[in-house]
């Protein structure tokens, strides 16, 4: 009898194994109940062709509602030219444009939280608002403004890190989904959001970063004069890095950046060697898996070789098999401008009402405080003593353009800058694919957008 | 102490949970429900003389959970739960005469063995195929699974037998019976109740561990084990691929797991109200898959709550077992336990991917009438095993003592919450004023630690 009695304690073990059971299935549910609740088959929020219904609105920085569900149907913003600019940050109901805000933050837009569950949403019949920082407007001048091209064009407060305009092109209209938008090569890329997903060969907008390098590692790099002949030979009698003009001797390196001479630059990078380069480059988050906030940033990749010097030399001009994302460069000007940190684009304003200074700023390019300021110097006295102001009319504008070339393609166009102005502290990226030189499309596309945000302050 | 804290909140929410329900029929199935709860605490206290009644406190609490689902859905299936809840009582109270004298229990060992083993082959024969087992016996009204009745005996023959645990051929005898249990129901393939009669064979054997027996007992279990996977390989290797994958299998076998976890979550820790979810869409709800559809919406405290109930039943069943007459209760209270427990776990961590999904019932909660009777009927083991019955005056033990504390605080707190309409509880009296009620068994100096080696 004792005996029995004594064996019943060991029945203590399995009630702690039971209990250790419920403790697992709450932690798990805590850890992993969001991503339950927004799975496509909870009916509490997605309708039987597993489209987002009851998700709350989304509505742009300045009021404007981009979507919102009214009875059972997600309902989108009238202007079919609205719908096609924001068509890549707003994303689709389906899951389709992965990186999309509604796909995204689907869970906010549910207003699930542990405590709660998805209580608020079945009471009001629909999720919370989600404020997002994009301006659909600004977006639709991009997305005119970019015209017959395709490529990327992002806008963001490099004080904030509110992104203000992300456009993404080719792109289709949500609400008459066109049939041949997966077999029609126009549609290419349709689904990609090319300011957080694409990777484009820079340029010489890759310039920005030998200049860097040069900046750290070559105490007299501004006392030194440089020549040009229209190319720089690496192995005598074999073809160098070819120049865009001949720029003749006595160039300084301030010189040397606003002619955006190949030249000079290859004879830097050769001069500093791979490991240096790629040193600068990973510092300011090339190689490096990147998010925006939630959202993951296509990986820029530089690579330059360290026994092939013409490589090199062409690497250290941004092309070889140099890649970059336009977000991440957006935030290595945004370093630049802001004197080192480079805040993340941040697309989400506010979410369920909550106050905007609840989204925390991250950093996610830094450089140095002394560089950032010479290549701020640099970057002005392009626009300022180079291109012109009056290509960027009152922007008080700093930048670099870049033409990157494709074999067997037009060169894809390139400008990345950002104003100096205390009202008006916005950074911009525009990559136009196949517009030939930087100066021309990515520049006035560039323009056109600053200007709209000059002439429509964000309050 | 733990478990009356416990007991007090659960019935404030019970009667507050119980109070939403406003339609007729629903309203006078509740009364109902109501009033056979407290005719049964009065009587119960009049008649035994004493006012602790944590496990039917618990019972009633977990059933009303139940019963509430039930009414949820409709009010045929309130009044046939309530009917359902009666017979539970009924059973109850019939196992706890039957127990009341071990004499009397060990003589209904045989019959009650050969009438269960003759019940579920009864049923491999008579029984309809439901779901891919073969474990149901419609009577018109009430289609009834012999499989959770003979729960009940499992452990009445398991613990009687291995009381008096001398000559081998009880021994045989016993295992013969748990075989044929066993067999029985895996020839119907309803892997998940036995696998739960499984489990309680090697709970039992264990509580007899100690000599040559056990590890006999150990190797006809693993024996079974690999006879049984063996002929299920390709059943088991269907119904286990979802698990852990249930993502995968979303719209195929893990369709209800996933379901239950999108579910769970998105009802919180407060739920979205009762009738408001979408689980009650999804094949058994109101049995199978009755936790999610309580954590979706009555929330995850009710359902955690429940949980603890089931653990504090466990806890009471080993307190309850050092004070037991005989080895008789201690075995049958503990094994009680443990099959509900574990019948618990594979039904909840079962719906929730941490175990594979057997298609059990939660005991007390879910919708049926046989699961509710065995439900009670285990609960009654439980209560046996504990000695409310023992007066102080006539045991000297520190026992009696070391439980009066509980004995007060239970007298002040009991009756509280449930008990919205009466103003105060009936008048309490001490077991000690009373002679020997009707409900008390024999003396202890009867029942006292010989009784493990009275035959």
């Amino acid at each position: 009898m004792k005996i029995t009695v004594r064996r019943a304690y060991v029945f203590y073990a399995v009630i702690v194994a039971f209990l250790a059971g419920v403790a697992i299935l709450i932690a798990d549910i805590a850890l992993n109940g969001q991503e339950w609740v927004s799975n496509s088959a909870n009916r509490h929020l997605y309708s039987r062709s597993n489209a987002v219904v009851s998700a709350g609105p989304v509505v742009d920085i300045r009021g404007t509602i981009l979507a919102e569900t009214k009875g059972e149907k997600r309902v989108y913003n009238e202007d079919a030219e609205l719908r096609m600019a924001i068509l890549h940050v707003m994303g689709d109901t389906h899951g389709f444009i992965s990186t999309g805000t509604q796909n995204l933050y689907s869970d906010s837009l549910s207003g699930y939280n542990f405590v709660d569950g998805i209580y608020t949403l079945k009471k009001r019949g629909v999720g919370p608002e989600l404020v997002i920082n994009i301006d659909g407007e600004a977006c639709k001048v991009a997305y005119e403004a970019l015209g017959e091209f395709n490529g990327a064009v992002a806008v963001y407060n490099y004080k904030t890190g509110q992104l203000l305009c992300s456009v993404s092109k080719p792109t289709y209209d949500l609400v008459n989904k066109p049939d041949d938008v997966n077999t029609n090569p126009k549609y290419n890329g349709a689904y990609l959001d090319k300011v957080v997903s694409g990777l484009y060969t820079p340029g010489s907008i890759m310039k920005i970063v030998t200049a860097a390098c040069a900046i750290e590692n070559i105490p007299d790099i501004y006392e030194r004069t440089f020549d040009c002949n229209g190319e720089y030979v690496v192995t005598e009698g074999q073809r160098g890095v070819i120049c865009n003009a001949d720029h003749k001797t006595g160039l300084t390196f301030q010189d040397a950046m606003n002619k955006s001479c190949n030249a000079v630059f290859a004879q830097i990078a050769i001069e500093l060697g791979a490991s240096k380069l790629k040193a600068t480059a990973e510092a300011m988050g090339f190689n490096t898996e990147l998010y925006a906030k939630e959202v993951r940033i296509k990986m820029s990749r530089y690579n330059p070789p360290s026994n092939d010097n013409l490589e090199l030399g062409w690497a250290g001009i941004g092309q070889s098999t140099t890649l970059v994302n336009p977000c991440h460069f957006l935030s290595i000007m945004g370093a630049i401008a802001n004197g080192g940190e480079g805040y993340a684009p941040d697309r989400i304003f506010a979410l369920g009402g909550i106050a905007a200074d609840k989204r925390e700023l991250q950093v996610m390019v830094s450089i140095n405080p002394e560089t950032a300021k010479k290549l701020d110097a640099l970057l002005r006295s392009n626009i300022k003593d180079e291109y012109g102001d009056d290509r960027f009319p009152d922007l008080e504008m700093c930048g670099k353009t870049g033409t990157a070339q494709i074999t067997g393609a037009t060169s894809h166009s390139w400008f990345v800058g950002y104003s100096q102005r205390d009202d008006l502290p916005l950074a911009v990226v525009c990559v136009a694919e196949n517009a030939g030189s930087g100066m021309k499309t990515a520049v006035n596309v560039s323009n056109t957008v600053m200007q709209y945000f000059l002439e429509n302050p964000i309050e | 102490m733990f478990l009356i804290t416990v007991f007090q909140l659960l019935c404030c929410a019970c009667v507050i949970l119980r109070q939403k329900d406003i339609s007729a029929i629903t309203i006078y199935t509740f009364l109902g429900y109501i009033a056979i709860e407290w005719v049964y605490m009065s009587l119960g206290t009049i008649i035994t003389g004493h006012d602790y009644f944590e496990l039917e406190a618990i019972g009633f609490f977990l059933s009303g959970i139940g019963l509430t689902v039930c009414a949820s859905f409709n009010d045929a299936y309130a009044y046939k739960q309530l009917f359902a809840i009666i017979l539970g009582l009924v059973t109850y109270l019939m196992v706890i005469l039957l127990t009341k004298d071990v004499n009397i229990a060990s003589k209904l060992r045989t019959p009650a063995a050969i009438g269960s083993v003759l019940i579920l082959a009864a049923n491999l024969v008579l029984a309809q195929s439901i779901n891919g087992t073969l474990n149901w016996i419609d009577l018109g009204f009430f289609s009834i699974q012999p499989s959770e009745l003979v729960k009940v005996t499992f452990i009445f023959v398991g613990a009687v037998s291995l009381e008096k645990l001398l000559s081998s051929t009880s021994l045989t005898k016993y295992l013969i019976f748990c075989i044929g249990c066993v067999g029985a129901l895996f020839l119907m393939k309803d892997f998940g109740t036995a696998l739960i009669f499984f489990f309680t064979f090697i709970l039992i054997a264990f509580m007899r561990s100690g000599d040559i027996r056990t590890i006999f007992f150990v190797c006809t279990g693993a024996l079974m084990c690999a006879v049984l996977v063996f002929y299920f390989k390709d059943h088991v290797a269907a119904r286990f691929a979802a698990y852990r994958h249930v993502w995968e299998y979303m719209d195929t076998t893990g369709y209800q797991q996933s379901r239950a976890l999108i579910y769970i979550a998105s009802g919180g820790l407060f739920g979205l109200g009762l009738g408001e979810g979408h689980v009650r869409d999804i094949y058994a709800a109101s049995t199978d898959m009755v936790f999610a559809l309580i954590v979706e919406e009555l929330g995850l405290i009710m359902g955690i709550a429940i949980l603890l109930c089931f653990a504090g039943i466990a806890f009471f069943a080993i307190r309850a077992s050092r004070t037991a007459g005989s080895t008789f209760y201690t075995i049958a209270a503990v094994s009680a336990a443990g099959m509900m427990l574990f019948q618990l776990s594979l039904n909840v961590f079962g719906i929730t991917d941490l175990l594979p999904l057997t298609g059990v019932t939660l005991p007390f909660v879910s919708r049926g009438g046989s699961s509710m009777i065995c439900s009670w009927g285990l609960l009654a083991y439980i209560r046996m095993a504990s000695a409310p019955f023992v007066p102080p005056e006539a045991d000297p033990r520190p026992l009696p003592i070391r439980r009066r504390p509980r004995t007060q605080r239970t007298a002040r707190t009991t009756p509280r919450p449930v008990q919205p309409p009466m103003p105060s509880p009936p008048p309490i009296k001490r077991p000690m004023d009373r002679p020997d009620p009707v409900g008390r068994p024999q003396p202890p100096q009867n029942r006292t630690g010989r009784g493990g080696g009275a035959k």
